[in-house]
């Protein structure tokens, strides 16, 4: 039953913080607590994979597997950090708002989270693509919180685009259905679509997946369908960005990262170039574009479509190992991005402008922010001892073994180039020499909580990975297809 | 064999003798429509009384061009008329001459000699309106081409008597996308080529609106009736075409016997009234489109028939 | 079942000539109307095949499509978006009328290319007529969001790439589980809502409806 917990407790936070209980500012302390539980529920799930087990709830409606449950299990985690993050953060930046923006945030927030949670364990692949619509549906006004012309453009953008792309995603789902049907009734389940792969005509099979990979690839923000997202990442609330490129991106790449296993059970077709093409096209661009940034905020936005590049590489390269190292790369990053927008979030807080250009000196004037923003950038870019580092390297090295040198050579190329940028940027940013005396805003207790906090899950699986956690990630790779 | 002669003469004849009246029905309703009394539906006929026994007045600086463009545009139709189906629903004697493309090329040079007398006369209206229906000709020739293409794709042929039977054997191929979508296109198609609202306002009087009727500005007497009569008639023509051939056969003359032939005249009567109601609500409910938007209007014309083309040759 | 064709043949052309209009008209209330007719071609489209195919789904669907997308989405728009919106002649576009119709007419080329292979891999009668239209309906309707600037006129251009998808949909998958279906249901009017209150928003903070125009965010 801790699948249903998983739903319900987001509603019920929303439910409350909407109602009059959550008035006066108690909507915060209520969404923290509803989502320290999902968390709990969300850590049970994945301890139960890693051990191999079949979780499901209400029949065969909610089921979970390995990658279901590392999806989940990161989005609890980055939901339950937001949520510390917003508590004073929503606080100072809804003060001119009224008074119920605050409770509107947190109403919204919740079921943003609740639409996120139902992505990895929906075990209907036709309600799955509903609960991914109502992600972007959900998460438009969260964007456009801010009620910036800058941030109206931004939602504008992301409702827009991402509904398109998740419409065609619809087509290649109603196509699937159809391929299935005509190889003999299976459930529209990714079990009965593994199933059923091998006996559908791969003239039905192959324009759906690629109608997929593009629909959701376009709210995952893969190249050239990304157009939105620096827009989406660098407007919304700090706290919304974290959930944002942390993990939205994640839960939709998790919908294209499962068809992986449907297509390769046809054995004409191949997948596997297109995800490293899309992958490594994302890559290349997002770092040419990490160079020329000048908002703190895009630039990890533009990391995020360089991770999400790696990710579907990874992927596209095949076999276990490679596998492994892209659910390690999907962990890390949750982790590193989440954190960096964080610190991002308390720098512009602090400074009240997001210009890379009129940030300087960070370590004089704001230290704990500082060291969040180095550790974060060098978390981000793959810098050891932290996680991407190692799931870099794994991926590396599985790249290598199978003999797919070029690939791995322009990857490689692409991500010391964007750690380079990434480093420059924040180098200057950090330890700058500073241009007169900046007026500074006080960063909220919560603020400085949340970086402390956050931190320390980042640090610990950089140096040591809990064997139930490395059993996950093996189920997760299994689930790949690896 | 004397039969089918006699016939094709009357489908001559019927054209001659209805064109005008088809015109001021479609006046009379248009003023009716629009809560206005209208002039009576014989007006035309009055007109071209009137007009044949003024003076002509020619000036001294046009060519023989001038002079001719009336005849030509006259005898224009009547040509067509001899090749398409009027009245009848098998070929009378001189519909071996042409196809439906034929009968589209002899249209356009009565058009051709029209403007080309516009230009002649020096009158600095008569070349605003000649390059202007040009603009609007050549926009629509391509729809043109695209139709008849397609319908030879339905039909398998341009022949205007095989095609009209093919829309209505079986039934069914009258709802086919491709035929509501011709149909669409080739109604577009005739409001712009006989200059009617939304393209050109045909009772406008203002020169420099003008499209089509600017060109016949400097005719007077006789020419000026040919020129209206011919215009009536290439109208007439046209729903002629548009009715018999593109939408249905019905009420067209199965057999040979006089009988069949004159009770078809009626029917075919009643066909273009509908259609003139058709029309009038249009014109009615649609205003006039300013002249760069015309583009717009053939541009719409000329990608439904494109669709209608798709839809065939994917077998639908 | 010959008529049924028929008809569904002709139902389908009219939508293919009403979704040309969402790409072509001028008037954002006139788009709205075509949306609103192209809805209802759907609906017929639904209740052709369901009769045809003995399917109660969809019958659901067409009702669900009557209800949502010719009633509750057009209410939504004109209460949520101020009026002064629709009275809007001239909509703001990045290409204009005759070039976006030709390409327009490549798009639907396109789609019968596209739906081909698909047609000719399975045997399915209606897909022979409405896949290849839900298809070109589908690139119309992201053909539209891109060419206007206007937010409402993108929005419908939006829902009628959505009309294409289920126009698809019903021939190809007409026994989806009533579940997903009401789910995909409820999500369209949601979609309306949720833009038509970001539109309200841009208005009342930008004083313009002109979404193409906003270009604060970009790289340069």
């Amino acid at each position: 039953m801790e699948l249903a917990g998983v739903l319900f407790f987001p509603a019920l936070a929303c439910a409350l913080s909407l109602s009059p209980l959550g008035r006066h500012g108690r909507a915060a302390p209520i969404t923290l607590i509803g989502s320290v539980i999902v968390f709990a529920l969300a850590v049970r799930v994945a301890i139960a994979a890693a051990h191999g087990g079949h979780i499901e709830a209400f029949g065969e409606w909610l089921t979970c597997d390995g990658l279901g449950a590392l999806v989940l299990g990161l989005v609890a985690l980055v939901a339950m950090t937001a949520a510390l993050f917003s508590w004073s953060y929503i606080r100072v930046r809804a003060a001119h708002g009224g008074k119920r923006k605050e409770q509107n945030y947190y109403g919204l927030y919740n079921l943003f989270i609740m639409s996120l949670l139902a992505v990895p364990i929906l075990a209907n692949v036709a309600l799955m693509w509903v609960a991914v619509e109502l992600t972007t549906l959900l998460s438009a006004f969260l964007v456009g919180f801010e009620d910036t012309p800058e941030a109206l453009e931004a939602a504008w953008k992301y409702v827009v685009l991402t509904t398109v792309g998740a419409v065609l995603a619809l087509f290649g789902f109603l196509i699937l259905y159809w391929g299935s049907r005509i190889a003999g009734f299976e459930p529209f389940t990714w079990v009965g679509l593994v199933e059923a792969a091998p006996r559908m005509p791969p003239a039905l099979l192959w324009p759906a997946f690629l109608l997929i990979l593009v629909g959701f690839g376009t709210k995952v923000g893969l190249v050239p369908m990304h157009t939105w997202l620096p827009d989406a990442h660098s407007q919304a609330p700090a706290s919304i960005c974290a959930l944002l490129s942390g993990v939205e991106t994640t839960t939709v790449l998790y919908v294209i990262l499962r068809l992986f296993p449907v297509v390769g059970g046809v054995p004409t077709l191949d997948a596997r170039p297109w995800f490293i093409c899309f992958g490594l096209l994302s890559v290349c661009i997002a770092t040419l574009l990490l160079v020329y940034v000048r908002d703190f905020k895009r630039m990890f936005a533009f990391s995020t479509v360089e991770h999400m590049g790696i990710i579907l590489v990874a992927a596209g390269l095949g076999g276990a190992e490679a596998h492994l190292g892209a659910a390690y790369q999907i962990t890390g990053h949750a982790l590193a991005k989440s954190f960096c927008f964080f610190s991002a979030g308390s720098v512009a807080m602090t400074f009240g402008t997001q210009e890379i250009a009129s940030v300087r000196g960070l370590v004089k004037f704001a230290p704990l922010s500082a060291i969040a923003l180095a550790g974060g950038a060098f978390a981000i870019t793959g810098a050891p001892p932290f996680a991407l580092f190692v799931s870099e390297f794994l991926i590396f090295k599985a790249g290598i073994a199978s003999g797919q040198y070029l690939t791995i050579a322009l990857l490689s190329f692409f991500v010391a180039v964007a750690f380079c940028a990434v480093l420059y940027h924040v180098n200057r940013m950090t330890f700058g020499a500073p241009h007169g005396h900046p007026t500074l805003a006080p960063l909220p207790w919560s603020c400085k909580a949340t970086l402390v906090i956050a931190a320390i899950p980042l640090l610990a699986i950089g140096i040591y990975i809990p064997v139930v956690l490395q059993n996950l990630l093996r189920a997760a790779a299994a689930a790949m297809g690896g | 064999m004397a039969t089918r002669i006699l016939y094709n003469l009357l489908q001559v004849l019927f054209i001659i003798a209805v064109a005008p009246l088809v015109e001021g029905v479609a006046t009379k309703l248009k003023e009716n429509l629009q809560s206005k009394r209208g002039p009576s539906i014989f007006q035309p006929y009055r007109d071209l009384w009137k007009l044949f026994h003024k003076d002509e007045i020619v000036s001294d600086y046009t060519s023989w061009i001038f002079r001719a463009a009336p005849y030509v545009a006259f005898a224009a139709p009547i040509f067509v008329a001899l090749l398409i189906p009027v009245l009848t629903r098998y070929p009378l004697f001189f519909a071996f001459m042409g196809d439906m493309l034929g009968g589209g090329f002899i249209l356009a040079l009565g058009g051709f000699f029209a403007t080309l007398a516009a230009v002649d006369t020096g009158n600095p209206y008569g070349p605003m309106g000649a390059s202007r229906t040009r603009m609007v000709g050549f926009l629509a020739e391509p729809v043109f081409i695209v139709v008849f293409l397609t319908v030879s794709f339905v039909a398998g042929s341009t022949i205007p008597y095989i095609v009209q039977l093919r829309w209505v054997t079986p039934i069914a191929n009258f709802f086919e996308p491709s035929h509501i979508l011709l149909m669409s296109a080739f109604l577009m198609l005739i409001l712009a080529e006989d200059g009617r609202i939304p393209v050109d306002s045909p009772s406008g009087a203002f020169e420099l609106a003008m499209i089509e009727r600017s060109k016949s500005l400097e005719y007077s007497g006789r020419g000026a009736a040919l020129m209206k009569w011919a215009g009536a008639m290439k109208f007439l023509v046209l729903i002629c075409i548009f009715l018999n051939v593109l939408v249905t056969p019905w009420g067209l003359a199965a057999g040979t016997q006089p009988i069949e032939v004159l009770v078809a005249i009626p029917l075919v009567l009643l066909k273009i009234l509908g259609f003139v109601l058709i029309l009038v609500y249009i014109e009615s409910s649609l205003a006039k489109l300013r002249l760069f938007r015309i583009t717009e209007f053939l541009g719409a014309a000329f990608v439904i028939s494109v669709v209608a083309m798709i839809t065939r040759l994917s077998e639908i | 079942m010959a008529v049924i064709f028929a008809l569904d043949a002709l139902t389908g052309a009219v939508f293919l000539l009403t979704t040309l209009g969402v790409v072509a008209n001028r008037q954002v209330l006139a788009s709205l109307q075509l949306f609103i007719a192209q809805s209802l071609l759907l609906t017929f489209s639904a209740i052709l095949l369901g009769i045809a195919t003995h399917s109660l789904h969809l019958f659901a669907v067409a009702a669900i499509t009557v209800a949502t997308k010719t009633v509750l989405i057009p209410w939504v728009l004109r209460h949520t978006v101020s009026s002064e919106v629709y009275r809007t002649r001239e909509i703001d576009r990045v290409l204009n009328i005759p070039s976006s119709l030709l390409i327009a007419a490549a798009l639907v080329v396109f789609a019968y290319a596209v739906a081909n292979p698909m047609l000719s891999a399975v045997h399915t009668p209606f897909a022979k007529i409405n896949l290849p239209l839900g298809i070109a309906a589908m690139l119309l309707g992201i053909f539209t969001v891109v060419v206007r600037r206007e937010a409402v006129p993108q929005l419908l251009g939006l829902l009628a790439l959505e009309n294409g998808v289920f126009f698809a949909g019903v021939a190809i998958v007409p026994d989806l589980p009533v579940i997903a279906e009401l789910a995909a249901a409820v999500d369209v009017p949601v979609v309306a809502l949720v833009v038509g209150m970001l539109t309200r928003r841009i208005h009342v903070r930008l004083g313009t409806t002109s979404v193409g125009r906003l270009v604060a965010l970009r790289e340069d």
